[in-house]
């Protein structure tokens, strides 16, 4: 145990506030007096009406803080001014934004240094704003990831819905309300993937909420990023490189309703869809839904209509093929019977023809026969009669008639002299008689 | 002459018994129509058809309470 020294001595040293009030003495210079500032805000706080803040100027590559103050805006200067840097931006001040503040170095003794803020040049942050949105689009653009959630077919119908809120958000109760009370009754499945929706742990939870959804994706068919409702909300925290860029590549279709009218933030570029109030995102899931519904009651309808005229024709063709059979084959044993009738009536009519010209054919030929006859007959008579003239003409009795005689010896004509003997007793007939003669003197052939 | 082959009614699809239906029908009004064969054509015809619209009632009466479904 030791023993304590005794006190030293306090000649020459100042008290600290005799220090604070040497310091605020050197501070208190024209240079430091009213002097515009550009810093980013950071851990702002509000308390009786006085905002406090800090000031930071980080390095832009790595982040890291390379100079901090603190600052603060008295009640009487910071209703005006804020009321002024949120009509021109359409934010509050909040972390994050990068500022232009006129003020002054003050110094108390008993809070230390702080920079107090008269003005603010809401032109800077807007400018500020822009340009970070823009460096993450391009950078979004360049690595090709850009439109990606915006490409991405809706599963239909959609839903399952997961949502990122803040739990127990008028924003997310108006949003349940629109969908859960939609009037074609129309069953929505919703869970709640909280987040911080504003301040510096947005994008850290959002993204984390992204992951759980993630992790069971095929339970769901999109995303609803929502909050607020009411009053203009900073919106610093939505322009986000790593939270554009997970939204981005999500997996399925991100509707963001994070309750703006004005601005449009990265998200808004990145996601599938984007409306202005969670109550709207509500009724766009509603009404997709319900087009949906519509279709499958069009489809319905015309199931009922198409079964009814396929079954009405199938009746109609069943009837008439029923008509037909009912006289069909009587039809076709009548057809028959006709046919053979006609034929018996060909056979009949073609074997009598047949008769009649072989009966023609036998008559013709009679008749023939007797003409055929008849004229021989007459020929024969004629001729007969020719010859008979003829033997008329040749008889020796009309050659006798002429004076022409026959002489016969013995019986027989005598026609050579030659052959009689001297003293022959010859007979000679006349036309008219005969008489007989002696041959006396022969006479040869001269 | 040789009595036809058909396939059992219970067998065919309705199309297919349609068009045979319609096949035999054509053949019965054509001159072609063999007489030995048109009684069996004939009860074959009215099978087809009994079957016809056996199925056609069953189906009808099947659409009905699968359409009242939909339409709940």
């Amino acid at each position: 145990m030791s023993i304590p020294s005794p006190a030293p001595e306090t000649s020459g040293a100042l008290t600290l506030r005799q220090l604070a009030a040497l310091v605020g003495r050197s501070l208190a210079v024209p240079a430091l007096q009213s002097r515009w500032v550009v810093a980013e805000l950071s851990d702002v706080r509000t308390n009786n009406g006085h905002c406090y803040l800090e000031l930071l100027e980080k390095d832009p590559a790595t982040g890291a803080v390379l100079a901090r103050m603190r600052a603060a805006i008295w009640a009487n200067v910071f209703v005006r001014l804020n009321a002024l840097f949120t009509a021109a931006t359409g934010q509050r001040l909040a972390s994050g934004l990068k500022v232009m503040v006129c003020g002054t170095v003050s110094f108390h003794a008993a809070f230390g240094m702080s920079f107090v803020i008269s003005q603010i040049n809401p032109a800077y942050t807007m400018g500020e704003a822009e340009r970070r949105r823009r460096e993450i689009l391009q950078r979004l653009k360049a690595e090709g990831i850009l439109g990606m959630n915006r490409e991405i077919q809706w599963p239909v119908p959609a839903l399952r819905v997961a949502v990122i809120s803040a739990a127990g958000a008028a924003g997310y109760g108006d949003f349940m309300n629109q969908l859960y009370g939609n009037p074609s009754r129309l069953r929505f499945r919703t869970a709640l993937f909280p987040a911080v929706m504003q301040g510096e742990r947005t994008v850290a939870t959002v993204i984390a909420a992204l992951e759980a959804i993630a992790a069971e994706c095929d339970r769901w068919d999109c995303v609803v990023i929502i909050r607020g409702g009411g009053a203009t909300s900073d919106l610093m925290a939505f322009d986000d490189y790593d939270l554009a860029a997970n939204v981005a590549q999500f997996p399925l279709p991100v509707i963001v309703g994070i309750g703006h009218e004005r601005d449009v933030t990265v998200l808004d570029y990145v996601a599938n869809m984007r409306v202005k109030t969670p109550t709207a995102a509500a009724e766009w899931l509603v009404a997709q839904a319900q087009q949906e519904l519509d279709g499958l009651d069009a489809t319905a309808a015309a199931i009922v209509r198409a079964a009814s005229d396929k079954i009405a024709a199938y009746r109609m063709q069943v009837a008439y093929q029923s008509s037909t059979l009912a006289a069909a084959p009587r039809a076709a044993w009548q057809r028959a019977l006709d046919i053979l009738d006609r034929d018996a009536a060909v056979i009949g009519s073609a074997a009598s023809r047949h008769i009649v010209a072989g009966l023609e054919r036998i008559s013709m030929t009679g008749r023939a026969l007797a003409t055929a006859a008849t004229a021989l007959t007459s020929r024969a008579v004629e001729r007969l009669t020719a010859k008979a003239d003829l033997l008329e003409a040749y008889s020796p009795q009309a050659t006798l008639r002429r004076g022409f005689s026959l002489t016969t010896f013995r019986g027989r004509a005598v026609t050579d002299a030659s052959s009689l003997p001297a003293g022959a007793e010859v007979t000679t007939r006349l036309a008219s008689g005969e008489f007989t003669s002696t041959v006396k003197t022969i006479l040869p052939q001269q | 002459m040789e009595k036809p082959q058909f396939t059992p009614v219970a067998e065919l699809s309705y199309t297919q018994a349609t068009s045979e239906l319609d096949a035999i029908l054509r053949n019965m009004q054509s001159d072609s129509c063999d007489i030995d064969l048109l009684t069996a054509y004939t009860r074959r015809a009215t099978e087809l058809l009994r079957e016809c619209r056996r199925r056609l009632q069953a189906t009808d009466e099947e659409l009905k309470a699968i359409l009242a479904d939909l339409e709940k």
